[in-house]
């Protein structure tokens, strides 16, 4: 079971080389992290895998952008969560591991005919630290009754859950005990953090029938 | 006035916060501020009340934070929503509780810069670099005021 933090953006996105993200994030009691761009290096201590994340406004869309050689390349991809259409539309593209950025969208973008489509297709949705952390207010509150949502609907339909700190800095990443308390906020218990935090290796290397070869 | 008697002082915990980034110079007023404004917007003026939080002290990029007993997981959670301290980026990282300073103390291993600082250049901006233990290097834009910071390895900085 390894603990993973499933986002995180290093430089030139963010002003931390993803060296230092590594370092930082092994020191934090993770195992891995999926870093968003170019991770070609090793790390002594931590597994780096590669995301790659997709901003699109339709599926059509989205299927273009699957094919392309970077994204085709990458461990884990994202999508950026949309409209309730879209959101439901993505669960069912066969490429799609995650979908992120649940926090900016309107309530109910994401129904149980979503999750359950999820829940069939082993794709995730990510609880995103980031803006927990960072906003302030009505934004704030807004993001933990998204979240709040999200675990009800895990909790009904059983869709895997990955939590990621969304970092762009070293600043940003927090320690595997402080996400427990922050996901304590909206009401989740300490072992669906732990599951949560231990999915991506769970959606890169899915459990399969044993095949007989040759 | 007479103190009271221990029995019936209120009990406390102590919370051990690492400041990142480690060079900076952190008052405690300016630590209190920051810790307050997001306990307060985290928690509400009345769970805040009742945690009586307050810093106890700050030095060699240590934090202690002192709150009631019971509330310590808030004011924890509360302290990983801290990113900024006077108007500066920064992030404050919970090593330990404890009931005494005492035993915090002992968990405190100030992060000093190792020898060998200078400067680079990123394109047009001029950085001056601090190197830290585990091959980390910091690099601070030079200026007086709301310099960028870039947080690097010792590999990344002979890449370039």
């Amino acid at each position: 079971m390894k603990i993973t933090d499933a986002c995180v953006h290093p430089y030139p996105a963010g002003d931390s080389t993803l060296a230092r993200m590594a370092i930082e994030a092994a020191e934090l009691g993770f195992d891995s992290i999926v870093a968003i761009g170019d991770a070609r290096n090793r790390y002594p201590g931590i597994e780096v895998l590669r995301g790659a994340v997709i901003c699109a406004a339709s599926q059509k869309e989205v299927i273009r952008q699957v094919r392309s050689p970077a994204v085709r390349d990458a461990d884990v991809v994202f999508v950026n969560a949309g409209d309730i259409s879209f959101n439901r539309a993505v669960a069912a593209v066969k490429e799609v591991h995650v979908i992120r950025n649940i926090h900016a969208t309107r309530r109910n973008a994401f129904d149980h005919v979503a999750a359950r489509t999820a829940a069939e297709r082993g794709v995730a949705m990510d609880i995103s630290m980031a803006p927990i952390v960072h906003l302030r207010g009505t934004k704030r509150q807004k993001a933990l009754q998204r979240y709040a949502d999200i675990l009800s609907l895990q909790r009904r339909y059983g869709f895997p859950l990955t939590i990621s700190s969304d970092a762009r800095s070293i600043l940003g990443q927090r320690s595997v005990r402080d996400i427990r308390g922050l996901c304590a906020l909206f009401g989740m218990t300490g072992a669906e953090v732990g599951e949560a935090l231990s999915s991506v290796g769970r959606i890169t290397e899915p459990h399969q029938p044993v095949r007989v070869v040759g | 006035m007479k103190p009271r008697p221990p029995t019936m002082r209120a009990k406390r915990r102590y919370i051990l916060a690492r400041i990142l980034p480690y060079g900076m110079a952190a008052d405690q007023k300016q630590v209190y501020l920051s810790v307050i404004e997001a306990a307060t917007s985290l928690l509400g003026d009345a769970a805040v009340g009742f945690a009586q939080p307050a810093v106890v002290f700050c030095e060699g990029g240590y934090a202690v934070v002192r709150c009631r007993r019971g509330t310590e997981k808030d004011i924890a959670t509360a302290l990983a929503t801290v990113s900024a301290i006077a108007d500066e980026r920064a992030a404050l990282r919970t090593v330990a509780v404890s009931g005494t300073i005492h035993a915090l103390r002992r968990r405190m291993k100030p992060i000093r810069p190792l020898s060998g600082a200078g400067d680079v250049k990123f394109g047009e901006t001029y950085f001056t670099v601090y190197r830290y233990p585990r091959q980390k290097v910091d690099l601070v834009e030079k200026g007086i005021k709301h310099q960028k910071s870039l947080f690097f390895t010792e590999a990344d900085l002979e890449e370039r």
